[in-house]
């Protein structure tokens, strides 16, 4: 009888208890009022302070040549002062065609390049663009290693693709030739077929058995940049050789392929920030004028110098810059608003670090008059927000760190005035995008942005008392 | 049992005790908490028996024991606060104590208890639209002693014990409210910005004594025909709190913490308490514990209009009881094999103008031949508080102890 007993005895306890517990009424009201009388708030008060005439004290842009792998997507011409080379790589064997190779007359090559139709294909793409049609000077460069058996071919595929991007940057060739090319494109899908220089079907006639090939083109004088698939898709890029007859064509993929970047122009101090490309402009704001202005505003000394310093009285729901924006001197070949991407460096364990901001979307103004945080778009302002970077300038004022930001050019903007800022699918099942995938490879001053006085505004709430 | 006992380790994640102090302290469960004292009142010190068990005001008592005790306590409390016209009720499981005693005949007794000496635990929210209210509220504080403790009886006087027990201190702090926001300060077109930000502000930190491993108790008792008694003295000591706050967006989202430490300077005891055995089985007792605060325990506070301190008085637990001991013979009936208790208690808080009155009535049963026995215990009662920020509280609350009793180590006589 015992346990049964006791158990029921329990659980007959434990069901008075919570019995109990639904008859008393716990009101809301009961628990805000408590927290009242502890000095505690039911809710965080909003409070809005501009920091107004915020001049950049520095501002600075990082650019210079690069390098891509160009795997996928392969971009070739010049466009808004910058010329992207394509270097094909291969590596190949074959004894008894070079053999051919070697005596053949009627030797001849040429590359095929097939034109990205996810680019020229895009709903965004003007379609009246086409055609295209310009000579190209172009410049075939190339650096021929000749071995002799298949180890020397996996030697050359043993070089990791970073190391050979790496290499690229000290670009010697071992020979080059110019030629003119008669380009036309009048299609989304035309397929780019270049006829290689005598001097390079020379050279190759001297290689093999086993041969790594870098083949370099490059087209300074081109009208844009021109957008072809990589070797690592169906539509890869080809080099056909030709020894004796017709017949005898054999064709090699490239195994990797990279855009080399060079930049034409240089205007020294400007403020000028290219997309596509590893661009990025840092800017600092003064630390003193926004702790001025939150001093006034709290009434308590800035920076926070008490314990170990770490400031957290307050803390910053939404930081906002406000510039003036000129579009009038930039470049952009898709005529789509362009992304500005924030980045704000903070501190972390002493360490400089860069965070990228987030993006909170003001969805009534968005409606209304588009994304403010978009350049090559209606209007003359810009609205970065810059949260983060606040937030630990304010955190951490005791370090004596300026605001410090990076601003650089993102994706073009499809959908400038959809406030969900998410890529979705309509009820139709289309797929809407925010963003289109291709770089658009524009050019952007940001001379007049960052040389004028900004305006910083922020959200705080505070942990200070006294409200009541 | 054991289904049974896996649900109440799981309700006491979902917490909330006295809501008095919680900044503070928060609230002290007195003698370690057993829901064999609290059915008498948390009286009965000075009780010796055959399995008894470890008290960790009166180590000396052990030494009596002839039995091995383990107990497991569970404390399930519900309290509606008030203060003019606002109420609010809230409740709570807690475990607030363990024991371990293990008699080893003429070298003493060694036992050893986790005891949840201070928890402030509450979990609540608010939400209401009309006044902007969106808060949650979370407190999870509790300083946890491990308690070694040795007792003996003396040689030739072997009516009297000592004992002694070391409180080693741990535990862990966290107040956690967030906020949701309130824009009624701030122009419509600014409004955006903040949806869904929920600020939290956020405060944790660990439980240790200051320059010290531990803080400790010594007792003698003196076990007699009719009465017992006994006196303890407990050292005083400074607890260290080290604290962290933030205000924070969410865990991965935070600013850098800033440190700060606060310590509270916890003075020394003395106790003491009387067994009077009217009759047979029956037993009156009676104990007192007392200690002299002389300094303000400092809040953990620094945020909004919290205050920075709480105010302290001298606090003391004065307590009667009674107790009936059940029989130990198998066969007699059921209903006097049950142990009956009831008592009631005065108890001023460690906290300024805060005091407790409360009373219990509980029952030891007996589960089969082996000694292990139940406990049970209902209390109920009314803390009063005139202090600031502080509200008045009805609680009732119900004690479980689980007792193993055995004769492990112990030879036949």
């Amino acid at each position: 009888m015992k346990k049964k007993n006791i158990a029921f005895l329990v659980l007959f306890g434990l069901c008075a208890a919570l019995l109990t517990a639904c008859l008393f009424d716990s009101g809301d009201s009961g628990l805000s009022s408590w927290l009242g009388d502890q000095g505690l708030p039911d809710s965080y008060k909003v409070q809005m302070l501009t920091v107004e005439d915020l001049t950049p004290v520095s501002a600075k842009v990082y650019a210079g040549n690069t390098v891509f792998s160009a795997t996928t997507r392969a971009v070739f011409g010049t466009q808004a002062g910058l010329t992207h080379d394509i270097v094909f790589d291969f590596a190949f064997i074959d004894s008894s065609f070079f053999a051919e190779m070697k005596d053949a007359d009627s030797a001849a090559a040429f590359v095929a390049l097939v034109l990205d139709d996810s680019y020229y294909g895009a709903k965004c793409f003007p379609k009246d663009s086409f055609p295209y049609e310009e000579t190209l000077d172009l410049k075939v460069e190339w650096i021929i290693d000749n071995g002799k058996k298949k180890s020397f071919i996996d030697s050359v595929g043993k070089v990791s693709v970073s190391d050979w991007l790496e290499e690229l940057k000290e670009w010697k060739a071992d020979n080059s030739a110019d030629t003119t090319y008669e380009l036309s494109i009048g299609a989304k899908d035309s397929l780019v077929i270049i006829d290689l220089p005598s001097a390079f079907v020379e050279d190759m006639k001297k290689a093999g058995p086993a041969c790594h090939l870098q083949l370099r083109l490059s087209a300074p004088e081109a009208k844009r940049v021109y957008r072809f698939f990589g070797p690592d898709t169906t539509f890869m890029p080809e080099f056909r050789m030709r020894s004796i007859s017709d017949t005898n064509i054999k064709k090699f993929p490239p195994f990797r392929m990279s855009d080399v970047v060079t930049y034409n122009d240089s205007c020294g101090d400007c403020l000028v920030v290219h997309a596509g490309v590893t661009d990025s402009l840092v800017v600092e704001y003064p630390m003193e004028k926004i702790l001025e202005a939150l001093s006034d505003f709290y009434g308590d000394a800035f920076p926070y110098d008490e314990g170990d310093g770490n400031d957290v009285r307050q803390a910053v729901v939404l930081a906002q810059l406000d510039m003036v924006r000129d579009d009038s001197e930039g470049y952009n070949e898709l005529g789509l608003p362009i992304q500005v991407v924030v980045g704000s460096f903070i501190d972390s364990l002493g360490e400089e670090i860069r965070r990228m901001e987030m993006y909170k979307v003001n969805r009534k103004l968005v409606a209304e008059s588009g994304h403010p945080n978009m350049v090559f778009y209606d209007g003359d302002s810009l609205s970065l927000q810059v949260t983060y970077g606040v937030r630990d300038l304010i955190n951490q004022a005791r370090n004596g760190r300026n605001l410090k930001i990076m601003t650089r050019l993102g994706y073009p903007v499809l959908q400038d005035k959809d406030s969900l800022y998410a890529d979705y699918k309509t009820a139709d099942g289309d797929s809407v995008y925010v963003f289109f995938k291709h770089f658009d490879y524009a050019r952007y001053d940001f001379g007049k942005t960052f040389s004028q006085p900004a305006k910083l505004k922020l959200w705080l709430a505070t942990k200070r008392g006294g409200e009541e | 049992m054991k289904k049974f006992l896996g649900l109440i380790l799981c309700c006491a994640a979902i917490a909330s005790a006295s809501m008095i102090g919680v900044d503070a302290l928060g609230e002290e469960q007195i003698v370690g908490g057993s829901a064999a004292a609290a059915g008498r009142g948390f009286a009965g010190g000075a009780k010796t028996g055959e399995a008894e068990g470890l008290s960790v005001v009166n180590p000396a008592r052990m030494a009596f024991d002839s039995k091995v005790v383990f107990n497991l306590n569970f404390l399930m409390d519900m309290y509606a606060i008030e203060s003019g016209s606002d109420s609010y009720f809230t409740k709570n499981i807690s475990l607030p104590s363990f024991n371990l005693s293990f008699p080893m005949g003429d070298f003493g007794a060694f036992g050893i208890s986790l005891w949840q000496h201070y928890a402030s635990s509450i979990r609540e929210s608010v939400s209401d639209t009309l006044t902007h209210a969106d808060a949650r509220i979370e407190y999870k504080g509790s300083v946890y002693e491990i308690v070694p403790t040795y007792a003996v009886r003396l040689p030739y006087l072997r009516n009297i014990a000592l004992g002694a027990s070391v409180h080693i201190v741990m535990g862990s702090m966290v107040r956690s409210l967030t906020l949701g926001p309130n824009n009624e300060g701030i122009a419509d077109e600014d409004v955006w910005a903040t949806n869904n930000a929920e600020l939290t502000d956020y405060v944790e930190g660990s439980w240790e004594i200051d320059h010290h491993p531990a803080y400790y108790s010594g007792s003698v008792q003196y076990r007699g025909r009719q009465s017992s008694f006994y006196f303890s003295y407990t050292t005083g000591y400074t607890l260290l709190n080290k604290l962290e706050y933030n205000f924070r967006f969410s865990e991965l989202d935070t600013l850098v913490p800033s440190h700060v430490n606060r310590r509270v300077k916890v003075p020394a005891m003395f106790a003491t308490g009387v067994n009077y055995r009217l009759a047979k089985r029956h037993n009156v007792m009676m104990d007192l514990q007392w200690r002299n605060w002389d300094e303000d325990v400092e809040n953990v506070g620094r945020s909004y209009d919290m205050r920075s301190k709480t105010e302290t008085q001298d606090d003391f637990v004065a307590s009667i009881g009674y107790q009936r001991d059940g029989s130990t013979l198998y066969y007699d009936p059921l209903p006097d094999r049950i142990t009956y208790r009831a008592g009631a208690w005065f108890k001023n808080w460690y906290i300024a103008d805060v005091y407790e009155v409360g009373g219990s009535v509980g029952a030891g049963f007996p589960l089969g031949r082996k000694g292990i026995s139940l406990d049970l215990a209902f209390q109920g009662g009314k803390r009063f508080s005139e202090s600031e920020g502080n509200w008045e509280e009805v609680f009732f609350g119900i004690r479980l102890g689980l007792m193993g009793i055995g004769s492990w180590g112990q030879s036949r006589r």
